[in-house]
């Protein structure tokens, strides 16, 4: 039943939406195009101008580094951060160390993200790094936790034991079976997770609050552009579609991997 | 039960007091403060600097912690050094509009929620599930702002039926202004929160009670209201609480875009007047609301199914 309904949106439909703004995102701002200014929401050549008269192609080839950029750079952060937290505190032999390092967290859990980047972010007004960083800051208490969690059943196991007993090093116990068997629930996470930072980033970019508003960014340009959009539609729907693609993408290949995971799981408890 | 709610309740007060400095911190880290950003242009380093100590912004930052924690203790969240009102007041009066925002959202959201996830729970995998999750899934991908484009150029500029902006009207009068802001925010809470209920569903029936009590011959309903739907509803809630953040960030957004005078208009300004107390005020009192919201989520789901332990 569940293959059926999987097998109508195949693997492929998902890594294409990905794939797409990932790929103008890395690779568009090498692309030799020769950009068509013009009037200010003028149609017509490709896909028009937007309301500062810029060629809506080029500012898509180029707005994307911002726009996916903070976001997967966040969640790398995070997960640097907040997985070393969690792989530790699971893996330790002290219980007060698992406290120090988890307990500090919780409090942090229920601080409003976006109230804590909106902050951050006009502060340090335009500070492509300084909302990485938050962005990634605000993510850290949840990622240990699920870091945390994943890893405490293989960190207790006799496997576990069996390698100590071989005198095997803490950090290839760690890296080579802890770590491995945390990589299920992670991958599923990453797929939210992005789409969720993704959506931080593009909110605070929207919000006028973090970028300059002449930025080429894609949550900027849909954000400028939205008085002219009967006028000139492209300019906003454009970058929107690029966004939306990428975040449906990752929605998709996130709903697959859990599937999946359950399964297994599952597969396992019958055995 | 009771000792969880103690328990749970000294973990809050906990969390308040680290949540106040880690609200002072950040505010008392923005770079630059209220004097430099009104005055530099106008007035000289002498002036600028003598406004400095009279607003009391000159003292060492434990002094100022003290002396404002000890002022929020007692209900005093100071003074606005910009207007120089009550920082209560400017609560008071951006509260309001945001309030009523989130519960006409959430009044929507919750019995949608509910019944959307029991309906996908029950036919697990079924057409009208698979149709509901596709569309859920669909719509928890496209950013809160990109719905919100979509609806106010048809609904707006298109179609002419529903108002744009908050500019020039008045709430109590015209309803309709809430019909677009509660439709963006609905979104993406629905999804996330439907679908939690429907995995709450289908755990809650594939249960051995669920099936003794449908062996005993329990009618559906009963089965489905007393049994199945309490416990369906402990990861709906909890998410409930997660998505009092997503609902929350999204409220920031809509304000932006409708022109509500709410709290994030007010914060926004706070933050770039460096207005310290405002923005301390406004945020504190969001994260306590935060932080009630999430203790409320833990007792309730301990009063459906009281087994839930403390936080981990």
């Amino acid at each position: 039943m569940i293959a059926s309904w999987r097998a109508r949106t195949p693997l492929a439909v998902s890594v294409v939406l990905v794939l797409i703004p990932l790929l103008v995102a890395v690779f568009g701002p090498f692309v030799p195009l020769e950009a068509k200014p013009g009037l200010p929401y003028e149609s017509g050549v490709r896909l028009g101008t937007d309301g500062l008269g810029r060629d809506v192609v080029q500012l898509l080839l180029v707005g994307g580094r911002t726009a996916l950029g903070m976001a997967v750079g966040a969640v790398a952060i995070a997960y640097l951060v907040g997985g070393t937290i969690g792989l530790v505190a699971a893996s330790t032999r002290h219980r007060w160390v698992d406290e120090v390092l988890i307990r500090p967290l919780d409090v942090l859990l229920p601080l409003p993200s976006l109230l804590v980047i909106s902050v951050v972010a006009v502060g340090w007004r335009a500070s492509p790094p300084a909302i990485t960083l938050t962005v990634a800051m605000v993510n850290v208490p949840t990622v240990a936790r699920l870091v945390r969690a994943a890893a405490l059943d293989a960190a207790s196991g006799p496997v576990v034991e069996a390698l100590r007993m071989q005198r095997e090093s803490w950090v290839a116990i760690q890296v080579g079976y802890v770590g491995r068997s945390v990589l299920g629930p992670v991958a599923a996470d990453l797929g939210t997770r992005i789409t969720l930072a993704v959506f931080l980033v593009a909110s605070v970019n929207f919000l006028g609050l973090g970028l300059s508003p002449t930025a080429p960014d894609w949550a900027v340009s849909v954000s400028r552009n939205r008085e002219g959009v009967l006028l000139q539609p492209w300019a906003v729907v454009a970058p929107a579609l690029m966004l939306v693609a990428f975040t449906l993408g990752f929605n998709l290949l996130a709903d697959r991997l859990v599937h999946r995971s359950r399964r297994t799981a599952t597969e396992v408890v019958d055995r | 039960m009771r000792s969880y709610a103690a328990q749970r309740a000294a973990l809050a007060v906990i969390q308040l007091a680290v949540l106040s400095i880690l609200v002072f911190l950040l505010t008392a880290l923005l770079p630059g403060d209220a004097a430099d950003m009104r005055f530099t242009e106008t007035l000289t380093p002498d002036q600028v600097a003598r406004l400095r100590s009279q607003l009391g912004l000159d003292e060492p930052a434990i002094e100022r912690f003290t002396h404002w924690f000890g002022n929020v203790l007692t209900g005093d969240l100071g003074t606005s050094l910009i207007s120089g009102g009550s920082v209560a007041d400017i609560v008071k009066a951006s509260v309001g509009a945001t309030l009523v925002l989130t519960l006409a959202t959430l009044a929507v959201v919750v019995p949608l929620a509910v019944v959307l996830g029991l309906v996908m729970g029950t036919r697990e995998n079924g057409r009208l599930d698979r149709v509901i999750t596709s569309i859920t899934l669909a719509l928890s991908a496209i950013p809160d702002f990109v719905i919100a484009v979509v609806l106010i150029t048809l609904f707006s500029l298109k179609l002419g039926w529903l108002p744009a902006t908050w500019v020039g009207g008045d709430l109590p009068a015209n309803p309709a202004l809430l019909v677009l802001p509660v439709a963006v925010l609905l979104g993406r809470t629905v999804c996330l929160l439907s679908r939690q209920v429907r995995a709450g569903t289908i755990n809650a029936l594939n249960a051995e009670y669920v099936v003794q009590a449908r062996r005993l011959g329990v009618p559906r309903r009963q089965l489905l209201l007393r049994h199945v739907l309490p416990n369906a509803a402990v990861p709906g809630v909890q998410e409930l609480a997660r998505t009092g953040d997503t609902l929350l960030g999204g409220v920031l957004v809509v304000e932006a875009i409708f022109a509500i005078p709410g709290f994030a208009t007010a914060l926004v300004d706070g933050v770039e007047t460096r207005d310290v107390p405002v923005v301390q005020g406004l945020t504190l009192v969001l994260a306590v609301a935060a932080l009630l919201i999430n203790l409320a989520a833990d007792l309730v789901c301990n009063r459906l199914v009281p087994r839930t332990e403390l936080l981990r």
